[in-house]
């Protein structure tokens, strides 16, 4: 009888030890690459530690001074940190609302069995791929096909609707629209086929009853399919916000690092970037950074809570 | 009037890439044409106003097929439908004055049962009054006034399935659909639905169409049952008819449980008059049966002889047969046993004696008004 | 009833047709900029100086030789880079993940919830976060210009983690992992032989993605890689962009912008299905 106790206490133990055994990769390469990280990031922001040409000034103990200095309103008045993640959610929802939309749209005409599209493999794959597309190049092909002596401007002059060419960088309006126009087409065939997952995750008895009850389609889009679809929704309209504020390549590369016109494109993490490329500012970085985090962890708290309720249901 | 006549009714599904996964999934043999699988065919049948019809078959014989036609959700291959005298083919579901109750209820998850209940009415602009006391109704001929204010998820499978007909007879429709409504409750439950849905039947005015795959359903509910098998009408009529007069081997079988016994046998005629031979035993056949065998001029033949278990009596000189099972049932007893290939039940009463039939060698006889007569070649009545 | 039928018809028609067309569109709009792309490699840098045209250059063969062999921008080496950290990223992170994903499925151990729950919870912070600390301590230990630095830190991928996690849930049933232990095998073999090739869709699929985030990052490598030679493409390509522009080969840079996106469009052409499948079902399950 004890035996067959002492044989049983020593399996379940033994199995236990591997499951430590294979998640260690994990959590080592965390502590060391990720946690250990946050921790200097978090510690370097209460720090003064950057390069001024070739003097290290710091690291010298400041608090709160680069939090301070950050929310601090410089000599016209405007808070550059607020400014330029003004610029990100700006430039992401001129971007998000059409991606929206018209991916809400496509995700509705793709799965009515009513309208039964054909050829959807193939425009799904279409749609899909600006998604897979490095941004760094993407953003340097739209430059060089728009720049003052680039194809488009070449074609509009020839075809008389131009006198002379445009510079379409150079006022903020086009800019921000170009940037726009260039994460709209790298994200909307994504949210279309998540969109369609979700719709077609609905049952669909539920469209069958409505028809019969009498629903024309704009009644069961509204009444049935969006209602149905919110969870899905808004997750995808969150982390969609998330990568907003983490905006990076495009701006970076069609202004070339420096926001023209007047700032007007650089965003959050471009400011990152300078402090960390340029000046080795980590200070003035790691409490951007934390900023950052907190922002973003408050959001991340609202998708948990849309996806909660999608499981409730 | 909400009669309905569908005429020559077919529906073919055509080859396409999203059908193949359909094509596998369909049991049964339907016949595979070069425009596509045909799923229902030559489906004739005249339904009288209020009237009670049930179609029933096993899996992938087309009731669903059929009944998703007349709602609209289907479109109509080829043939006629009508509903109260007008042509039904091309119009859209909602404007056909029908309901429909389905398998999986269908009820808006995120609405409450009033809204569930409400929302065809709504659509319509019905006045807010009157959407109330149509609702209200409703909620108490079925019971569930009560739960109006919840949500499908805080309520159990049948209270589901009630919301869901309630849901179908707010709006007074012509012709009321059910397509398998029982199919997804336990035994218990389903038995106390049926005599819900038979005291339903009273209460309301409508055409009911209701599709199952249970036989004990269709008898019970239906004033006349559809039997179908492989996208074909196999026989049409009332419960009665339908179980003493199956048309073919397969509605023998189908209809009626425990199953119906089957011998191979001889049909003779001697001296003018019909009857069976299975393994020495011979029944003189009924004077009916011989009515109706003389008027079609049928010749002697091998047949399959179809009797039903409760009509089998254990007697003398009859065809032999060793017991395998004996089951107790309480008033009868059911024996298993097999005579030939075949597999055989025979109920036998117990009349408070309880004698264990294991292993005996029984005599099975029976009279000649329960003999089903059946062609070995196509399988049909021969009587018919 | 007959009339509203014909107009009904006549409606679905006209919808039908309106959203082909919409489609249709969108689709145009996602390959213009690429079919331009390339047609604007294959023509001279006189060819742009004049009037554009649709015209195909002809040079496409000249600026590939001058695209590979520039002298400033060295995009053998920078594709050469690319492909070690992105090739290495996608096989260490699937195999980690699907590791770690294993060890939470089938091991009940003490710490499991916890262990689940803290993964879950790191998913939602942005990387950006751990940026200022890593590259801090990268210039503190003289670790720039590694690419194993890049590599390495991909055995922890939450996101990835999940995704297996999810897959398992819904292939393994515990069973199958008892009864290879009963036959005499080791958990690490049982790992290997057996639940590695059950995963092999999921593993499939996450390789990609990984394979392809990981060509197309340009925040971290650009901070850690400063020299020439240890380059990735996407820092290569921004620098084109802050050098000189107007004294550049003009047919030479968009046959460097296509030689940057080539792979990832060769790689998408053949396993485009496995693709679109993983978003769908990585998008259903959250």
């Amino acid at each position: 009888m004890a035996k067959g106790n002492e044989k049983k206490h020593r399996k379940s133990v033994s199995y236990a030890k591997w499951a430590y055994i294979f998640i260690t990769p994990f959590f080592i390469s965390y502590i060391l690459f990720t946690l250990i990280p946050q921790f200097l990031t978090v510690y370097n922001s209460f720090f003064e530690n950057y390069r001024n040409g070739l003097e290290q000034v710091g690291p010298n103990f400041v608090g709160l001074g680069n939090y301070i200095k950050l929310l601090t309103p410089d000599s016209s008045g405007t808070i550059d940190f607020l400014r330029y993640l003004g610029n990100s959610l700006a430039m992401w929802i001129a971007g998000a609302v059409p991606q929206f939309l018209i991916a809400l749209l496509l995700a509705v005409l793709f799965t009515s069995s009513r309208l039964n599209l054909k050829g959807q493999g193939i425009a799904k794959t279409i749609i899909y791929m600006p998604n897979l597309i490095m941004a760094s190049a993407f953003s340097m092909l739209v430059f060089s096909l728009f720049s003052n002596v680039g194809p488009v401007n070449k074609f509009l002059i020839d075809a008389g609707i131009l006198k002379e060419y445009y510079n379409f960088f150079a006022t903020k309006i086009s800019v921000r629209t170009i940037i726009a126009c260039m994460n709209f087409i790298m994200w909307f065939g994504n949210t279309t086929i998540v969109l369609m997952a979700g719709i077609m995750g609905i049952d669909q008895s539920l469209f069958e009853s409505a028809n019969l009850d009498g629903a024309n389609s704009l009644h069961v889009f509204f009444d049935i399919t969006l209602p149905l679809l919110m969870p899905i929704l808004s997750y995808a309209l969150i982390t969609s916000m998330i990568g907003g504020i983490q905006m990076f390549d495009v701006p970076q590369v069609i202004s070339n690092g420096k926001g023209t016109p007047n700032m007007t494109s650089t965003t959050v993490i471009m400011m990152l970037n300078n402090y960390l490329g340029i000046s080795k500012n980590y200070g003035m970085s790691g409490a951007l950074s934390v900023m950052l985090f907190i922002i973003t962890g408050i959001l991340g708290m609202l998708v948990y809570r849309s996806l909660a309720r999608q499981y409730k249901d | 009037m909400s009669d309905v006549k569908l005429i020559n009714i077919k529906k073919v599904y055509p080859f396409t890439e999203s059908r193949k996964d359909q094509k596998e999934n369909r049991k049964g043999n339907l016949q595979i044409t070069k425009d596509g699988v045909v799923a229902v065919q030559e489906f004739n049948l005249d339904i009288a106003d209020k009237e009670f019809i049930v179609l029933v078959g096993p899996s992938g014989c087309g009731k669903s097929t059929t009944l998703r036609m007349i709602a609209g959700l289907e479109e109509i291959s080829s043939g006629e439908l009508y509903i109260d005298g007008e042509y039904m083919n091309d119009v859209a579901p909602k404007d056909r004055d029908i309901a429909m109750v389905f398998q999986s209820y269908a009820l808006y998850p995120h609405m409450t049962v009033y809204d569930n209940m409400a929302y065809s009415l709504k659509i319509k602009h019905t006045p807010k009054d009157e959407i109330d006391r149509k609702v209200r109704e409703a909620a108490e001929i079925l019971d569930i006034t009560q739960y109006l204010k919840r949500k499908p998820k805080a309520l159990s499978g049948g209270q589901r399935q009630r919301v869901a007909i309630g849901r179908a007879i707010v709006r007074n429709p012509k012709v009321l659909l059910m397509d398998e409504p029982l199919s997804n409750l336990d035994a218990k439950l389903r038995n106390q639905m049926r005599a819900e849905i038979i005291k339903l039947r009273k209460r309301i005015d409508t055409t009911f169409i209701y599709v199952t795959h249970d036989q004990t359903e269709a008898m019970t509910l239906g004033d006349r049952i559809v039997v179908m098998k492989d996208g074909f009408i196999q026989q049409i009529g009332t419960p009665q008819e339908v179980y003493d007069h199956p048309r073919n081997l397969f509605v023998s079988g189908f209809i009626g449980t425990p199953q119906m016994n089957y011998f191979d046998a001889k049909l003779i005629k001697e001296n003018g008059k019909y009857a069976v031979v299975s393994d020495g035993y011979k029944t003189v056949l009924a004077d009916e049966k011989q009515e109706r065998m003389a008027a079609k001029g049928i010749e002697e033949q091998d047949v399959i002889l179809g009797v039903r278990p409760d009509h089998i009596i254990i007697g003398e000189g009859g065809i032999k047969g060793k017991v395998d099972v004996s089951e107790l049932m309480g008033p009868s007893c059911h024996l298993h046993m097999t005579v030939g290939d075949n597999d055989v039940i025979a109920i036998v009463p117990t009349e408070g004696k309880s004698i264990d039939y294991t292993n005996k060698e029984v005599s099975l006889t029976f009279n000649g008004s329960v003999c089903h007569v059946f062609s070995k070649e196509d399988q049909t009545n021969l009587e018919f | 009833m007959k009339n509203t039928n014909k107009k009904a018809r006549f409606l679905l028609i006209i919808s039908r047709i309106l959203a082909y067309g919409f489609v249709i569109f969108l689709c145009f709009l996602c390959l213009f900029c690429f079919l331009l792309l390339i047609l604007m490699a294959s023509k001279s840098n006189s060819q742009m100086q004049g009037a554009f045209n649709f015209r195909w250059g002809g040079h496409f063969m000249e600026n590939l030789y001058n695209a590979w062999n520039d002298f400033s921008i060295n995009i053998p080496v920078g594709m050469v880079n690319s492909f070690i950290v992105a090739m290495s990223s996608a096989i260490i992170t699937t195999y980690f993940s699907a590791l770690t994903a294993y060890g939470i499925h089938v091991y009940n151990f003490k710490l499991k919830n916890v262990v689940f729950t803290f993964i879950m919870a790191i998913m939602m912070i942005p990387s950006q976060v751990s940026a200022v600390g890593f590259i801090q301590l990268a210039y503190k230990f003289g670790l720039t210009n590694k690419l194993w630095l890049l590599i390495i830190p991909s055995v922890a991928a939450p996101v990835v983690f999940f995704y297996m996690k999810q897959y398992l849930e819904s292939v393994l049933p515990i069973e199958m992992v008892e009864a290879a232990r009963i036959d005499g095998s080791n958990e690490f073999r049982i790992f290997n032989e057996i639940v590695l090739p059950i995963m092999k869709p999921a593993v499939a699929v996450q390789m990609i993605f990984s394979f392809v985030s990981s060509w197309n990052n340009y925040f971290m490598p650009a901070l850690l890689l400063t020299k020439e030679k240890y380059k990735t493409v996407p820092i290569m390509i921004a620098n084109l962009r802050s050098a000189d522009y107007s004294k550049f080969d003009q047919g030479k840079v968009f046959m460097f912008i296509l030689l940057a996106i080539l792979p990832v469009m060769i790689v998408y052409t053949i396993l485009s299905k496995s693709i679109i499948k993983g978003v769908t079902s990585g998008s259903v399950k959250g």
